[in-house]
């Protein structure tokens, strides 16, 4: 799908965007702001990659999601204001975002996601999903895929977070490289060393280039019973594994685990560890009997952490320029760990 | 039975909402971390930052808005942040962080520091404070898609200047002057002739030719003849630009007869260099500009691409036109400001871009390289780092994580954690390594702090100690010097008027030698430095004084790898450089991210004036920020990285 650049920036835009237009170019601030996006799930991950995508100038950015308001979710959150509690997240959260960037569309949607149709997925260049279930998460990166729109997934669970990108099988992007410059080699043997002409040291060239990626649920089911799997087990993030847990937890309960049930959570963590571990063969030692400590609840420092991250990940993709991290991220807060990593087919 | 509140146990949770904390700065960091603090439950908080807001803020500053352009960083800052937690407890102040109001006790109200910086200075200062209050601090830079974290806990990890910063990038006045070989130098040139016309004299930076290059001649003898014989030949374009200037009476039309300084500078000075001919034996010559047969080609139709109106290069004769123009504009700017007055330079002062636009592409012009759109040299002239949000979302969250763990009184499981733009061999993308103990010979936390500096005792001014070695080099900001000569002789007092006869006088003038020592104290700091002095003679030209072992263990980076490795980074160097060559120090060093300071835009500038209770001029102020410029980053080594393989983090 190409995304249609308006070749005119305004002053206005010019003026605002000028720090950001001389780190990633003018281009890729235009292909910015062709490219509608849609953000499912206003948590605390949802806020931040909300704020970081109308902060960078897409088109426009459609808020979706059905839940509604509680104490907690204030709280939890900087878009929504203390009084507005009982109405929907994204309405909720719709005045803020706007002020933030009044350039961009931003819109609020309060459907459930799982009732959307396939062609509503299909007016956006880029499909973010936070909150969402397995299932859904799976089948809206089939669907995406077959029509070259770019899909993240992301959540934050306590102090761990992660985010997945599909971009599907041939992601052209642009790298700018230094032109190389090799110093020009002269005796001088009379007086100081002579100040020699240089070309420009500073002027780069841009390299065309292309990346692969491959579905989430290809990369959820790798098979971890082949020996070569097995050795590589040393050098996997174990948060891989703690994500199938939390995402099966979420498509059992409906929610995520909450610091008020959290001895009959803690509970079924384990329980879900021991048989999703066992399902894949492998050892349930893998993941440490207090990993339930460090996973409730969205940390906000955590939330921003990965909202960064990913949401950069949808500006580089969206801009075509620089490398996308392929296929995970993972977060570890505890300590202070950020690993790219990828899972599925060779 | 774990309690939690939230993600938090309970103790940690009570903790954050009792503790103060001090946030510095209220700019890109800043707002990104006071969100993040409130979110995560700290209930009082304090944020400074001396700035007000601009349009180009608003890309990543997220607590601001249009409306807010003109007002108050910590205070908008502190209003947006109640709009969704109104129960936060903020206080902010629209100050600057180095005013003596805030003292050792100032900072020992807080748990904790957070620096949300963006120059050296103040990073410099804020680290004493904290050192002095034994508070800790959490430390942090970015520029562009990279940035650090860092703890600094008296004595137990290093301070901010524990590790010897590279200092500024600094050409010498025969580069500017004679032989620029690259854009930067005919920018720094360009900025220095604004100085020269409009601005406050210096007299580190001269436009004309230098007689005195040292390439010119091996003879120093031949060297001090040239000089004389310029002196005595009269010839009033071989003089300084000010004398010249000064020469006509400041008459209107000779002075700013467009024609007339520009056949000057671009004509009359290229053909004297020319006559230079040593310095044109290895090099492409300068062709002089026949500023006549330029401006017969009358007005030119501006081709508009799909760039931005700045990105355009124009050709020669745009660039002439530009200049007559903008020098025209300003003349009378300066004249409107009546007598005595003085233009300060100013990025965002369009005539101001456009004067060194012109005069620094016209230049480049007759050095034969390619001439450069205005958005690239108000990049290098403005020192603009390039910044977004997310880079700086993701350093404020790891700040607040750092945070919680000193907070929870596991300060040794707090690291150095580097944001990457790519993941490393390793596949981190942050990588997080152990914080190394205090260096022992630090010149501001080792117990008995000593330095030695080599100077000319009898060509040293003590208005250049106390303003080039004491508070640029070592980051004092009210020294206090004692002669350690048996009588406790007050050389420099920080209060007011008390020393000021001292300031044009040499060090020599009060018995000092090689050899000497002098105790240098500033209060406010809780500092104190001890200074031993070796004289010295035969300085390279343009240095002023050298601290000896600056760069420890290390041989300084011959020129051309440190250039490459700046090529890597697609960092434009945009030094603003002195007169004084030091060489560049070490790149390969894992450095913290200055994410340093932009030419303040004058409407800044007046705000920098009034706080601190310092008179500085404008044009100071500038080059004190000046001298925390931007540092070039290499993608961090992973010398000190962890291996997960090797140590059990948890």
């Amino acid at each position: 799908k190409r995304v249609k650049e308006e070749s005119i920036i305004s002053e206005e835009e010019a003026a605002q965007y000028d720090r950001q237009i001389r780190l990633w170019g003018l281009d890729a601030q235009k292909r910015l702001r062709g490219s509608r996006v849609l953000l499912v799930g206003l948590r605390g991950l949802g806020a931040e990659v909300a704020k970081n995508l109308i902060l960078a100038g897409v088109k426009g950015l459609t808020l979706l999601d059905h839940e509604q308001v509680t104490e907690e979710s204030c709280r939890a959150q900087f878009l929504i204001p203390v009084t507005a509690q009982g109405q929907n997240r994204a309405q909720a959260s719709l005045e803020r975002a706007q002020y933030l960037n009044p350039m961009v569309e931003v819109k609020a949607d309060t459907d459930r996601v799982e009732t959307k149709p396939d062609k509503f997925f299909l007016q956006f260049e880029a499909v973010c999903l936070t909150g969402c279930s397995r299932d859904l998460m799976v089948r809206v990166d089939q669907l995406c895929a077959q029509h070259n729109i770019k899909v993240f997934c992301g959540d934050v669970f306590g102090y761990h977070g992660y985010m997945f990108s599909d971009l599907g099988q041939e992601h052209n992007y642009v790298e700018e490289k230094p032109k190389v410059v090799k110093p020009k080699t002269d005796e001088s043997n009379d007086g100081p060393e002579a100040k020699k002409p240089k070309v420009d040291p500073n002027e780069t060239t841009m390299i065309k280039k292309t990346a692969s990626f491959c579905s989430l649920k290809v990369a959820l089911e790798v098979d971890w019973t082949n020996e070569k799997a097995k050795s590589s087990l040393k050098r996997t993030p174990v948060d891989y594994f703690l994500l199938h847990v939390l995402l099966k937890f979420r498509t059992d309960k409906g929610r995520d685990p909450h610091p008020e049930s959290f001895e009959a959570d803690a509970t079924l963590l384990r329980q879900i560890r021991d048989d999703v571990l066992e399902a894949m063969g492998l050892s349930s030692e893998l993941l440490p009997h207090d990993f339930v400590s460090y996973c409730f609840s969205e940390m906000a420092p955590v939330c921003a952490v990965v909202g960064g991250v990913l949401g950069q990940e949808v500006v580089k993709a969206l801009s075509q320029r620089d490398a996308p991290h392929k296929n995970f991220f993972f977060f570890d807060g505890m300590k202070g760990s950020g690993v790219v990593d990828y899972f599925g087919p060779k | 039975m774990v309690q939690l509140v939230g993600s938090l146990r309970k103790e940690l949770a009570d903790s954050l909402s009792a503790c103060r904390v001090l946030v510095v700065g209220a700019g890109g960091i800043g707002c990104e971390l006071l969100k993040n603090l409130v979110l995560t439950g700290f209930k009082n908080i304090e944020v400074i930052d001396l700035d007000i807001i601009d349009v180009s803020n608003l890309n990543r500053q997220f607590l601001f808005q249009k409306k807010h352009v003109g007002k108050s960083k910590a205070q908008v800052a502190k209003e947006s942040v109640l709009q969704f937690c109104p129960t936060a407890n903020i206080t902010a102040y629209h100050d600057s962080i180095m005013n003596p109001e805030y003292n050792v006790e100032f900072f020992r109200n807080f748990m904790l520091v957070m620096n949300a910086l963006d120059n050296r200075a103040a990073r410099n200062h804020v680290n004493r404070m904290c050192l002095a209050a034994d508070i800790p601090l959490i430390e942090s830079g970015t520029a562009g898609y990279l940035g650090q974290v860092t703890v600094i806990k008296k004595g137990l990890t290093e301070c901010y200047e524990c590790q010897p910063k590279p200092t500024q990038k600094t050409f010498p006045g025969c580069t500017i002057r004679n032989t620029p070989s690259e854009p930067i130098h005919c920018i720094v040139w360009a900025k220095y002739l604004f100085n020269q016309l409009f601005g406050e004299e210096d007299a580190d930076q001269e436009v004309s030719p230098d007689t005195a290059d040292p390439e010119l001649s091996w003879n120093p003898a031949d060297t001090e003849a040239r000089a004389t014989a310029s002196d005595q030949d009269g010839d009033i374009k071989r003089v300084s630009t000010k004398d010249w200037a000064r020469s006509t009476g400041y008459d209107a039309v000779k002075l700013f007869n467009k024609d007339c300084l520009s056949e000057s500078l671009f004509k009359d000075d290229i053909q004297y260099l020319l006559t230079m001919d040593k310095l044109w034996k290895k090099r492409k010559a300068p062709l002089p500009l026949d500023w006549l047969e330029i401006q017969k080609l009358g007005k030119i139709l501006e081709v508009t691409g799909t760039g931005l109106k700045d990105q355009q290069v124009l050709g020669v004769a745009g660039y002439s036109q530009l200049f007559s123009r903008s020098v025209e504009t300003l003349r009378s700017m300066l004249a409107d400001k009546g007598d005595g007055a003085e233009l300060v330079w100013d990025k965002d002062d369009p005539p101001a871009m456009d004067f060194v636009t012109a005069a620094a592409n016209l230049r480049m012009h007759i050095f034969s390289m390619n001439m450069k759109s205005r958005f690239d040299i108000k990049s290098m002239a403005g020192n603009i780092i390039p910044a977004i949000a997310t880079t700086n979302a993701v350093i404020a969250g790891l700040i607040v994580l750092e945070a919680l763990k000193i907070l929870s009184g596991d300060v040794e499981q707090c690291r150095t954690i580097f944001l990457n733009k790519q993941p490393n061999p390793r596949k981190k993308l942050l990588v997080p390594c152990a914080l190394d103990p205090p260096s022992a010979n630090c010149y501001v936390c080792a117990s008995k702090p000593e330095v030695t500096v080599k100077l000319n005792v009898h060509n040293t001014l003590v208005l250049a100690l106390q303003d080039k070695i004491l508070k640029e080099k070592f980051g004092m900001v009210a020294p206090d010097v004692q002669i350690e000569d048996g009588k406790g002789t007050i050389l420099i007092s920080s209060e007011e008027g008390e020393t000021e006869a001292n300031n044009s006088k040499f060090l020599s003038d009060f018995g000092i030698r090689h050899g000497s020592r002098l105790q240098v104290d500033d209060f406010l700091q809780d500092y104190t430095l001890l200074v031993n002095v070796i004289h010295c003679e035969d300085l390279e030209k343009d240095v002023e004084f050298e601290v000896v072992g600056d760069a420890p263990d290390k041989a300084p980076t011959p020129p051309s790898a440190q250039e490459d490795k700046n090529v890597a980074n697609g960092n434009k160097d945009s030094a603003e450089p002195s007169t004084s060559s030091k060489a560049p120090a070490e790149q390969d060093d894992v450095l913290i991210v200055d994410s340093d300071e932009e030419e303040p835009s004058s409407s800044t500038m007046d705000v920098r004036m009034e706080s601190g209770g310092h008179k500085r001029k404008l044009h100071d102020a500038e080059t004190g920020e000046a001298s925390a410029k931007r540092q070039r980053l290499d993608q961090p080594l992973a010398a000190d990285e962890e291996d997960d393989d090797i140590i059990a983090l948890d």
